[in-house]
C-alpha cells in the first residue's frame, strides 16, 4: 500500500451564484481539510469553469478541472438547495468527467437558508453521485440558517459545527484510504 | 481476466490495478464496432497505478 502521498481531497463549490453564501461555508471546509496532517487540499468554484451549455459531458474537458479530479482520492461538495435541487451548473461541470470519478469517495455539505441544512438537495444529489462511480459516505455537511452562520467576514459564528465537520472529514478520510487502497492494490474479479 | 495484459501507467511506468469497469452507451455513436452486443453498449475497464495513483481506460478485450 501506497502510504507516502498524502490524500488529495478538492472542495467543490457548486453555485456561481452572486451572494452567495456557500462561499463562506466552502472556506471553512477548506481551513478544516488544511489544518490536518496528511491532507491536501484545493477549492474548485465552478464559477471559475467556463463550459460550454450547448454540449455535455465527456465532450467537454477543461484539462485543469479533470486533472484536479484524476488526482483527488476524495471531493467535498459545498451545495446550496435551491427549491429543494442543485445548482444545474453544478450538475453541467460534473458530467463532463467519469472515469475520473470512480471508486472515490464524496461528501457533501448541503447549506440552506431554513432548518433542513440542505438535506434534500443532499438526497437529491446521491443517485448522481452513485452513477459517477463516486462513494457517498454516511456523514453529511448540515448548514442550516445560512444566514445567521457566518458574519460578513465569513467568520464562523457556531462553533459547534466545528465538531460536526471533524467527524465528516474523518469518516470521508477513512473512506478515502480504503479506496485508494482498493483502487491500487485489490483486482476486480 | 486482464492480468495477462497489465496495463502500464503513462507517467511513472508502473503496472497499474485493474479494478473497475463502466459500461459507455453513447460510445455507439462514435465506436458502433466496439459495442458489446449483450451489454448493449462498449465496456471500458477502468484502471489506476498504485504508486503515482493516475487512473486510466481503456476498452475491454
Amino acid at each position: 500500500m501506497t502510504t507516502s502521498r498524502p490524500l488529495f481531497i478538492p472542495a467543490i463549490l457548486g453555485t456561481p451564484r452572486q451572494g452567495r453564501m456557500s462561499e463562506h461555508v466552502a472556506h471553512f471546509l477548506l481551513g478544516e481539510l488544511t489544518k490536518r496532517d496528511g491532507i491536501e487540499t484545493v477549492l474548485i468554484d465552478v464559477r471559475t469553469l467556463s463550459f460550454s451549455i450547448t454540449d455535455a459531458g465527456e465532450a467537454l474537458k477543461d484539462a485543469q478541472f479533470s486533472a484536479t479530479i484524476m488526482r483527488a482520492d476524495a471531493l467535498v461538495l459545498v451545495v446550496p438547495e435551491y427549491n429543494h435541487g442543485y445548482p444545474g451548473l453544478l450538475k453541467h461541470v460534473l458530467d463532463t468527467n467519469l472515469k475520473e470519478y470512480i471508486h472515490k469517495a464524496v461528501g457533501i455539505c448541503g447549506v440552506s437558508a431554513g432548518g433542513f441544512g440542505g438535506a434534500r438537495v443532499i438526497q437529491n444529489l446521491l443517485p448522481v453521485m452513485r452513477e459517477l462511480g463516486l462513494v457517498t459516505i454516511f456523514w453529511d455537511g448540515n448548514f442550516s440558517s445560512i444566514q445567521n452562520l457566518f458574519d460578513a467576514n465569513g467568520a464562523l459564528l457556531d462553533q459547534t459545527y466545528i465538531k460536526r465537520i471533524d467527524k465528516f472529514i474523518k469518516e470521508l478520510v477513512w473512506m478515502a484510504k480504503v479506496l485508494r487502497y482498493g483502487r491500487e492494490n485489490v483486482p476486480r474479479e | 481476466m486482464p492480468e495477462t495484459n497489465k496495463m502500464i501507467c503513462p507517467d511513472c511506468g508502473s503496472e497499474m490495478n485493474y479494478h473497475a469497469e463502466k459500461i459507455d452507451y453513447t460510445a455507439a455513436l462514435t465506436d458502433p464496432d466496439a459495442i458489446d452486443l449483450d451489454l448493449g453498449g462498449v465496456l471500458e475497464e477502468v484502471h489506476t497505478c498504485p504508486e503515482c495513483g493516475k487512473t486510466g481506460t481503456r476498452k475491454a478485450r
